[in-house]
């Protein structure tokens, strides 16, 4: 008997196709469509596809989903694959790194950062730091700081002395008045964020400890 | 060996072109051989600043296009006996008409016949700005204490920490006395600190300074005035003295209001 290209198995979270990843791509998409039109089902499922350590390109997996869910009784809710491109795997990397920049971002000046960064010195009024993580500036912040650029909504804005001008976080955009208590009030040691409200708020530095435990990487104080 | 200093601000008006008059007068006076050098071409005033507008015959831009040689270009100040030189800019053409590169070589050829040579930038961050640092070796940004020209400040001191001349250090113009103390006005301290670069010097404001560069004749000339000690100070800080900074004190008060202000305490 030929070896069976595509598994449906049923687990905890709903149906997994895991999909041989040997075969030629255009048998595979034979069997797949065979297979999810084969009756059986009779309500709309979520699905999830499993690629194995086959690599494919954007267009290829959407290709897939629209195999999939052609037959109107399978929605895929995920793909997962075990392989990733060299390109992927470096931007995850820059994205995880943690740059340092020392001195002064002065008026007129852009740093920016893959992925966190933190700045030895002031952000001077008309300067900018952008970065894909979060911002910490040790100095006075006292220009423009976008934190998440690439639209990560968790990123945070950390200063030891909070004016800036502009706040952005992922796609919301906070501009600086004195209409704002709570940072006119304690310009120093503030935390930007976005709250569950999906706008941005701030609090004292240290509820940042609540606010996004995730950035804990390290157990200490035993 | 000489020197060259860029003086620099980024905004207009601040003083630019009375502190390259009135450091290379100090310079001169000091025993230095000094030469200016107005950039600000198309729109030059070093000249008549110093009195010696009626003296020119060549400019900058002929001797960079080889029309004269630099001597026959560069003017000399009869008042400071051979020590201050002016090489003027040319008014009919623009600043496009120079680039970094000649800019440059025409600066290292001053500096090996003069001990300093102070470069007068134009306004703005454009082609008159880049020509002028070109041949710089280390930069002096001039400021008031006005929020718009500290802000240029800061954005022309991004840009010289860019260049590779030594860190830029500050001069505050325009002291006014009697603003230094109120609240809402910028103090020497807080643009120390906003800018974080070495205080060179201040300037107080002095009527004086006007009405003396209206004659074509520096403030320093001066001795009794407060602007010119500043820049008699500055000069002395160049060339390495330790030189403690002027108090601002507010000696303007009469008679009358040191009574009142005895009782008002």
């Amino acid at each position: 008997m030929k070896k069976q290209l595509v598994h449906i198995k049923g687990t905890k979270e709903g149906l997994v196709l895991r999909l041989d990843d040997c075969c030629a791509y255009a048998d595979l998409i034979d069997e797949l469509e065979n297979k999810v039109s084969e009756g059986g089902i009779d309500n709309r499922v979520d699905v999830q596809l499993d690629l194995g350590y086959r690599f494919l390109t954007e267009e290829q997996k959407n290709d897939l989903i629209q195999v999939v869910e052609k037959s109107g009784k399978m929605h895929v809710q995920n793909v997962f694959s075990e392989v990733i491109s060299v390109n992927e795997s470096n931007e995850l990397l820059l994205a995880s790194k943690r740059d340092t920049y020392i001195g002064i971002v002065r008026s007129g000046q852009i740093v920016k950062a893959a992925g966190d960064i933190v700045i030895i010195g002031d952000v001077n009024p008309n300067g900018r730091v952008e970065a894909g993580g979060n911002i910490y500036v040790l100095g006075k912040l006292k220009g423009q700081v976008h934190a998440g650029v690439d639209g990560n909504k968790e990123a945070i804005i950390v200063a030891s002395h909070f004016e800036p001008t502009h706040v952005y976080i992922a796609d919301q955009i906070d501009i600086m008045s004195n209409e704002k208590p709570f940072v006119s009030q304690h310009v120093d040691q503030i935390v930007a964020f976005i709250d569950q409200k999906g706008v941005i708020a701030y609090e004292r530095l240290q509820e940042a400890r609540n606010l996004r435990p995730l950035l804990n990487t390290i157990q200490g104080g035993s | 060996m000489g020197e060259a200093i860029v003086i620099t601000s980024g905004k207009g008006g601040v003083g630019k072109t009375t502190t390259t008059a009135n450091l290379g007068t100090a310079l001169a006076l000091q025993g230095k051989k000094v030469c200016l050098v107005d950039t600000d071409i198309g729109l030059r005033n070093l000249d008549v600043v110093l009195g010696l507008e009626n003296r020119i015959i060549y400019d900058l831009v002929d001797v960079i296009e080889g029309r004269c040689k630099v001597h026959q270009a560069i003017v000399r100040d009869k008042r400071v006996d051979e020590k201050l030189y002016l090489l003027p800019a040319a008014q009919t053409t623009d600043k496009n008409a120079i680039n970094p590169e000649q800019m440059k070589s025409l600066i290292d050829e001053l500096k090996r016949e003069f001990d300093y040579v102070l470069i007068d930038c134009p306004a703005g961050i454009e082609q008159g700005y880049k020509n002028a640092v070109a041949g710089a070796d280390r930069a002096i940004v001039v400021t008031t204490p006005e929020i718009s020209a500290v802000r240029d400040a800061d954005r022309i001191i991004g840009l010289l920490e860019q260049e590779d001349i030594e860190p830029p250090r500050l001069i505050i113009n325009r002291i006014r006395k009697n603003l230094m103390n109120k609240d809402d006005n910028l103090d020497i301290n807080d643009i120390t600190t906003h800018l974080s670069i070495d205080l060179l010097g201040i300037i107080i404001e002095s009527e004086d300074v006007i009405s003396s560069s209206n004659k074509g004749e520096p403030i320093v000339m001066n001795p009794n005035n407060k602007a010119s000690l500043g820049y008699r100070n500055i000069a002395r800080r160049i060339l390495g003295e330790s030189v403690p900074l002027m108090a601002i004190e507010e000696d303007n008060k009469g008679v009358f209001a040191k009574i009142k202000s005895l009782f008002s305490r």
